[in-house]
């Protein structure tokens, strides 16, 4: 690390973080005047997000807590039963079933999209002829509904006529049942989604390798560090904000994921692949139990709340702020 | 900055929840001489949008005072918005149901009652469908039935007779194994493994889903098990595998419009489709066992119980479903069969060609195999069997297996 | 040895084995993101394609039927401007709240801001599904529905935007600020003439995310929106496929119409993610 030398005016971003400067907030002896007018430069930044949040989200939020202590089909008055739909998702097997399952997803692809986005995002950020357009075309799928990204897919990975296959028995490989097998139904989706969410990584990662200040490579050339070491000592710390940002998002919508479950397997063969949030929504307006569907996504809620929390806490040892 | 968050949250949430508590609550005010009421459907969605107008219009001309306010939503959505209506309180006048849900909206209140200016208009049966305790909640507003579709020119070439009224399974069996050439990719026969299949499947053989009170499973009989094995038989024999894509959307259509299904079991709203095929095709009554049924699906509408303007809504209702108008403009654009008992009136129906057999329309439905339908669970109860169908389709269970599991399930689902 | 040269020659113009890898690697991966697209726009001007859903790459008798039929007997270009209009709205508001929103979570500590960040985040962690019965209540409380204000209302404030500025803002020197603190400029002007000109990839790629959002949104505007004057694009596109058959044909062209802007978007928005880095005054 002592072989680079950046400019002053941006800090050591290898370093271990830096002693912040004093916070005007704890700076001692501020006027009584001070202080309210920061309170209100505060509030003037915070409002117009937390108003709509509040209103639009968080509340809706509180009503969805209080429908689940309650037995509710939608249509017929609510009646009241207090945390049974709680113990009852306790004790069905299936609910561990459909987290097990979301969490599976989610093992498969956060790697496999923020490997393959990292990976696309340094390709792309080099100098290629036509570089715009190469983006362009892989963020593609990012725009492509998942009814038309669910055909292609399971036409490619069709098990006895699709091309996947196809290519694997030309190499010798007995290609698997794919969607058709419940062993391969999740890893079927998880490909196909990490496929179309490239893009999405890609152009994340894409704004912050940009945000790179440029003579800090210059510098490290200077003192002789290869492309990979340069990879390593400033690509990657100085990028650690959006990995974050790209690791907690792909987290909190893993937990959620829907739409390409829908659209592959509809949750099959034989509920292989059904996840948490299928389950919600069938609950909600096709099975009548919206009052289920509410206590499910509050376990949701405090699973991804504490994955979150976590990630928050211990970004601290790997996440490197300017 | 955190209590007024708290706060914000709080008068929001408190306000959704009572609103969201009072169910069923009339919307609006209105009502003098002229009344406006509001039908949601989807049955116009998907290229009969300019037909629903055309009879709303006529009706609008027949009786002035009354104006009609119609929104289409897309059929696979439709259930979304109408059960956020409902719970909202803000569902329209009229609005389209399906026969499965029927016994769920009657048993919540949901549906008034109708009276009925003409009952007699309506083909009896499907009337029926849709009356509890001999009042009429929901008036059928089309029909179609499931029959067999055949290629004649592969029936031709193996050198089989068609297929005709008097067939049962063996006779379909026969033909399927004869026809089937899996080399020159060719099938015999497709029906889909599903609910809709299995209740159908389930009377063809005598038996029935439902025991007779309604509150457990009557399929796990002998008769039963022979029943789902004639629909899962045929996978892999003369019907492709789950894996050789059957199953995916719209794949058996295209199997016969490459010409390469001898016979397809499907719905009459397919003729539309298949009338530039090359080759000559017609269709007959689905086989049975040891009786006749076809499946009928109806799509019919249901008055809001909370509606302001029951009267105006019941009248708009039955000229949707019962009047010449419908029945015309429907006949001509071949959008679903109308509901009526008249059968003169269908006469053009029958006249028309491709296929040339479509007395066979008709003459399904002297044995209808109706749905089983309970109040509660519903659509899970049409979830597990078709799961469990499946999984035995596959390979994964076998028929019997299959079965036990879903009587199991449903019946623990039909105790609460 | 190649690190020894002077910065004078920074990207190697010289042709290296690696470099050819890279370009092959880039192109075969474009085939495969390109495939489906293509697939869809071919399939749209395959007349009849009504239910061949094989996936196939020769057109039979291209023709653009598909899309004359997608604009007649529909107000489709009503349900375009419709989109449109709500997209660019959101984009616009989500930009505001966003960035301002950022800006206090990265520069103004105060007492609790950690549990606020929190709070905001939580705001992503409950699926849409649970909380459309409620929402949908709520707004006909306030005689919002069938309005393009209910449309709005819940994206208003995105917690993901908030938190892609937030990243964007904490790669930003805090050097910069203090310089112009020590100028006497106040937090409106640091937010202005130094935060907004810094984060410019980053508020490009909101304007992207924030359009598609809204573009290709489904569950919320299908139970608000309901007047057929004030339909959207999904909506609109989902109403193709009929309860019992779908004319393939007609739907590719609609997803041929709906992916076109944001691509177009994406291209436009590209520029300006590296134009930002030019003229962001970082040095």
């Amino acid at each position: 690390m002592s072989i680079l030398t950046p400019p002053a005016i941006l800090p050591d971003a290898t370093a271990a973080a830096a002693p912040r400067p004093v916070r005007p907030a704890r700076r001692a002896g501020r006027s009584r005047a001070a202080r309210i007018r920061y309170s209100l430069t505060v509030l003037a930044f915070l409002l117009p997000s937390a108003i709509p949040l509040g209103l639009f989200v968080l509340g809706p939020m509180i009503a969805a807590a209080w429908i689940s202590l309650h037995d509710w089909n939608l249509i017929a008055p609510m009646r009241f039963v207090g945390v049974d739909n709680f113990a009852q998702l306790l004790a069905d097997p299936a609910t561990g079933e459909v987290f097990l399952h979301t969490v599976g997803y989610i093992v498969g692809y956060l790697p496999l999209v923020y490997i393959g986005g990292l990976l696309l995002a340094l390709a792309l950020n080099q100098s290629l002829r036509g570089r715009t357009l190469w983006r362009g075309i892989y963020f593609l799928p990012v725009v492509t509904s998942w009814i038309v990204v669910a055909i292609v897919w399971r036409w490619l990975l069709n098990p006895s006529t699709g091309i996947v296959n196809t290519a694997l028995a030309a190499v010798g490989v007995d290609g698997p049942g794919w969607w058709t097998d419940p062993a391969w139904a999740m890893p079927s989706i998880v490909i196909a989604s990490a496929w179309k969410d490239l893009g999405f990584v890609m152009v994340i990662l894409l704004a912050g390798l940009q945000s790179i200040n440029p003579d800090l490579y210059d510098a490290a050339r200077v003192d002789g560090a290869g492309a990979w070491r340069r990879l390593v000592s400033i690509t990657l710390p100085m990028l650690s904000p959006s990995t974050f940002f790209v690791v907690v998002i792909s987290l909190i919508n893993g937990f959620q994921v829907f739409d390409q479950v829908y659209a592959m397997t509809g949750g099959g063969p034989g509920g292989a692949s059904q996840v948490v949030v299928q389950q919600i929504y069938d609950l909600t307006f096709r099975y009548g139990a919206a009052g289920e569907a509410s206590a499910l996504s509050w376990m949701l809620f405090a699973v991804i709340l504490a994955v979150t929390v976590a990630q928050i806490i211990g970004q601290k040892r790997w996440v490197h702020y300017a | 900055m955190n209590r007024t968050l708290h706060a914000a949250a709080g008068l929001a949430g408190i306000t959704a929840l009572l609103l969201a508590g009072c169910a069923t609550q009339p919307a609006g005010e209105t009502s003098t001489e002229d009344v406006t009421i509001t039908y949601s459907n989807f049955i116009s969605n998907g290229g009969n949008e300019e037909n629903l107008a055309a009879i709303v219009e006529a009706f609008e001309a027949e009786n002035p005072g009354i104006t009609v306010e119609v929104t289409t939503l897309p059929y696979a959505d439709y259930g979304t918005a109408l059960q956020t209506d409902l719970a909202a309180g803000t569902v329209a006048d009229v609005f389209d149901i399906e026969y499965a849900n029927y016994a769920a909206y009657q048993a919540n209140g949901v549906l008034a009652p109708l009276e009925v200016s003409t009952p007699d208009a309506y083909r009896p049966s499907l009337l029926e469908a849709y009356s509890t305790d001999g009042a009429s909640y929901a008036l059928p507003s089309s029909f179609s039935t499931v029959v067999m579709f055949y290629n004649a020119d592969l029936f031709d070439a193996a050198g089989l007779e068609y297929p005709s009224a008097g067939w049962t399974w063996d006779d379909e069996r026969a033909a399927a194994e004869a026809l089937t050439d899996e080399a020159a990719g060719v099938w015999g026969d497709h029906q889909p493994v599903s609910f809709y299949e299995y209740y159908k499947v389930l009377a063809q053989n005598g038996e029935q889903f439902l025991a007779d009170d309604g509150t457990s499973v009557a399929f796990n009989t002998p008769g039963g098990i022979e029943a789902a094995e004639w629909l899962v038989g045929k996978s892999g024999t003369v019907m492709p595998t789950i894996e050789q894509g059957q199953g995916t959307p719209d794949f058996d259509t295209n199997l016969f419009l490459e010409g390469k299904l001898g016979m397809l079991h499907t719905g009459i709203w397919m003729f539309g489709a298949f009338a530039d095929v090359p080759f000559a095709w017609d269709i007959a009554v689905e086989p049975g066992n040891t009786d006749q049924a076809s499946a009928v699906f109806s799509n019919a509408v249901g008055v809001s119980a909370a509606s302001e303007n029951v009267e105006a809504a019941t009248k708009w209702a039955e000229f949707l479903t019962s009047s010449q108008t419908m029945v015309d403009i429907r006949l001509d654009a071949g959008w679903e069969l109308p509901p009526v008992a008249d059968e003169q009136a269908l006469a053009t129906y029958l006249e028309k060609d491709k296929p040339a057999n479509r007395q066979a329309v008709f003459d399904s439905l002297d044995g209808v195999a109706l749905p089983p339908v309970v109040a509660v669970g519903q659509t899970e109860m049409q979830d597990i069997i078709g799961e469990e169908l499946v999984e035995a389709q596959a390979g994964r269970k076998t028929v019997e297996e299959a079965l036990a599991s879903a009587e199991e399930r449903i019946n623990a689902l039909l105790a609460g | 040895m190649p690190e020894n040269r002077v910065l004078a020659s920074r990207p190697a113009r010289v042709v290296r084995p690696a470099r050819v890898a890279l370009h092959l690697v880039v192109v075969v991966g474009a085939l495969a993101m390109l495939f489906p697209f293509a697939w869809t726009v071919i399939t749209s001007i395959t007349p009849g394609a009504g239910l061949t859903l094989r996936p196939s790459l020769w057109p039979q008798d291209p023709s653009l039927e598909a899309y004359a039929t997608l604009f007649a007997g529909r107000p489709f270009a009503r349900v375009v401007l419709n989109s449109a209009g709500l997209a660019i709205a959101t984009t616009v508001i989500q930009l505001v709240t966003s960035a301002t929103a950022a800006y206090a979570f990265s520069r103004l500590p105060f007492r609790g801001r950690g549990v606020v960040f929190a709070i905001y985040l939580a705001t992503m962690m409950v699926p849409l599904q649970v909380l459309i019965v409620p929402l949908f209540a709520e707004l006909r409380a306030f005689g919002l529905l069938n309005t393009y204000l209910g449309a709005l209302l819940p994206s208003f404030a995105s917690a993901f935007g908030i938190f892609l500025l937030r990243q964007a803002m904490g790669q930003v020197p805090r050097e910069l600020d203090e310089a112009a603190t020590l100028d006497g400029a106040g937090h409106g002007r640091i937010f202005f003439s130094i935060m907004l000109p810094n984060i410019r990839p980053a508020l490009a790629t909101l304007t992207i995310f924030a359009f598609m959002g809204s573009w290709n949104s489904f569950l919320w505007p299908l139970v608000v929106l309901r007047d057929p004057e004030l339909q959207t694009l999904p909506i609109a596109l989902a109403g193709l496929q009929g309860q019992y058959t779908t004319a393939w044909d007609v739907v590719m062209a609609g997803s041929v119409i709906s992916i076109l802007p944001m691509l177009a978007l994406y291209l436009l928005a590209q520029k300006h993610v590296i134009q930002g880095v030019a003229n962001s005054g970082i040095k």
